[in-house]
């Protein structure tokens, strides 16, 4: 059975049970099957769907009919710049996708450039009973989504709560706080929601107090994508101390491998809890974290060379480090990789580099990433001019903007009077991350 | 205090459109953030998530009416 079919499903047992909300529109399952069935006479089976997501029903229509078509999904950010939407869309208008394929999900991932990667309609099941298992998503809970729904985090909370029956409160991001709290104020036997770290610590930081007024409605937290600082965790237990809250180790090319509830009186940063039982879990000889299961991608589309530098032997190899303590739960120690992670969103930051060289007067410039109050890590674009130029920020920052996804935006800009290379003429990472630890 | 206001937000959110006539409508959830955080370090006042409403969130004057208040009281 694939995701649409449970959709179907819970048509049919419980047509009047919510499906989703958002904003000041509610449908319910039986409604959302029509639309999804309705809508799927405008896709062709095999064909492969590239759309702007948004936070929204239609979203959830547009999703489940290409599914139902027999298509493969691929939504892209909201705000991609048209150039990057075209290029996607004829990269993918001519790519051939391997059968059983539900979405193509657009990354930066641990290996750098941004790409596409396959997920099939299995990979989704086995993500929903990981999460089902894993996390007790349950066919009374609410689940608010503030994040993205073209990426992982967001959209893989719509496999188990569809599979269960249970009902999604989208939201448009996090920005207007009072809309989470109207939220958690819906009638709901049990609520749960998925925050990146950046929105924990601002959640803490503006609205702890009030958050603690909901600790018995608050079934479950999971936080995910970047590390969550330990001062945050165990703010988070006690202002919150019945609900349980997860650490996950997961990625759009991994899929979602093991959890760990930190409300459980230890609170151990950094470990991620035992493999899921989809999942399996080995740290190779160099101490990297390597997964194995039926949770892994099928590789990146139009890219088998990529494909088999991470996927080798039906194992995904990765480059994070960890360990896996005696009993069985991994513990993560660090990555090796240049890519930053800005609030969950990973940023290669070769690629902000290569954008902002075509800026008029730019002779060099390095992206960094500077701790940041909110969001753990901030990227920093240190430029160097033409002779007298001064820089204009926000110019360079539009321009950046006019070529890239607005997570890859630098928030900080430096000027300075040369950019440091090695010896060899690569750009100097280390040197400039140690200068701004 | 506008003047000032302005020159913290500028260098904090360089892709934001200050003079917009409608502020909230340019932020993002870190940007949102960034304004509370900002201000609150710059005039020392305590601001929250109540504050963080689209009305006083709309312009550099509203912004600059909010930072006033909170030091009044």
């Amino acid at each position: 059975m694939r995701l649409v079919d449970y959709l179907h499903q819970n048509a049919r047992l419980y047509p009047d049970k919510t499906a989703a909300i958002c904003g000041g529109d509610k449908i319910s399952y039986r409604e959302l099957s029509a639309k999804v069935l309705e809508r799927s006479s405008s896709y062709r089976s095999g064909q492969v769907v590239p759309f702007r997501s948004s936070q929204s029903i239609d979203f959830l229509i547009t999703y489940f009919a290409i599914h139902q078509a027999g298509a493969v999904a691929a939504p892209l950010e909201k705000d991609i710049p048209e150039n990057r939407f075209k290029e996607i869309s004829d990269i993918l208008s001519s790519s051939k996708v391997p059968e059983g394929t539900a979405d193509i999900l657009y990354t930066t991932g641990t290996t750098g450039k941004s790409k596409g990667v396959m997920i099939s309609h299995k990979t989704i099941i086995a993500d929903a009973e990981n999460l089902i298992e894993g996390q007790g998503f349950s066919h009374n809970l609410l689940f608010i989504i503030s994040g993205p729904l073209n990426h992982i985090g967001s959209l893989s909370k719509i496999f188990p709560v569809t599979m269960q029956g249970a009902t999604l409160y989208i939201l448009e991001g996090m920005k207007d706080l009072e809309k989470f709290f109207q939220a958690l104020d819906c009638p709901a036997q049990k609520t749960a929601t998925f925050f990146v770290p950046a929105t924990i610590r601002m959640l803490l930081t503006f609205s702890g107090e009030r958050l603690s007024k909901y600790a018995d409605k608050i079934d479950f937290i999971e936080s995910g994508a970047a590390p969550l600082a330990h001062s945050d965790m165990l703010r988070l237990c006690e202002v919150l101390p019945k609900t349980r809250l997860y650490n996950t180790y997961a990625s759009t090319e991994t899929g979602i491998i093991s959890t760990y509830n930190f409300n459980d009186g230890e609170c151990i940063p950094g470990c991620l809890g035992r493999p899921m039982s989809h999942s399996k879990i080995i740290i190779t000889s160099e101490g990297k974290i390597s997964c194995q299961g039926d949770t892994l991608m099928t590789g990146y589309v139009n890219d088998p060379d990529l494909t088999t530098s991470v996927l080798k032997n039906n194992t995904i190899h990765t480059s994070d480090i960890g360990e896996i303590d005696e009993i069985g739960r991994l513990h993560l120690k660090g990555r090796e990789t240049d890519v930053i992670n800005v609030g969950g969103f990973k940023v290669s930051p070769s690629e902000v580099e290569d954008a902002a060289m075509s800026f008029p007067g730019l002779k060099d410039c390095i992206c960094i990433g500077v701790p940041h109050p909110i969001t753990g890590m901030a990227l920093k674009l240190i430029v160097e001019l033409d002779g007298g130029m001064r820089l204009d920020k926000p110019s360079l920052a539009r321009h950046l903007k006019g070529k890239l996804e607005l997570f890859k935006v630098p928030m900080l800009y430096e000027q300075a009077e040369s950019i440091k290379r090695t010896f060899n003429g690569k750009l100097d990472r280390k040197f400039y991350n140690s200068q701004n630890i | 205090m506008k003047e000032r206001i302005r020159e913290i937000l500028e260098d904090a959110l360089p892709l934001v459109d200050l003079d917009s006539d409608f502020l909230f409508r340019e932020l993002d959830s870190l940007g949102v953030a960034t304004i509370l955080m900002k201000l609150s370090e710059e005039y020392s006042i305590k601001l929250d998530a109540k504050d963080a409403t689209p009305k006083n969130l709309k312009s550099l004057d509203s912004l600059e009416a909010m930072v006033k208040s909170k030091l009044e009281k």
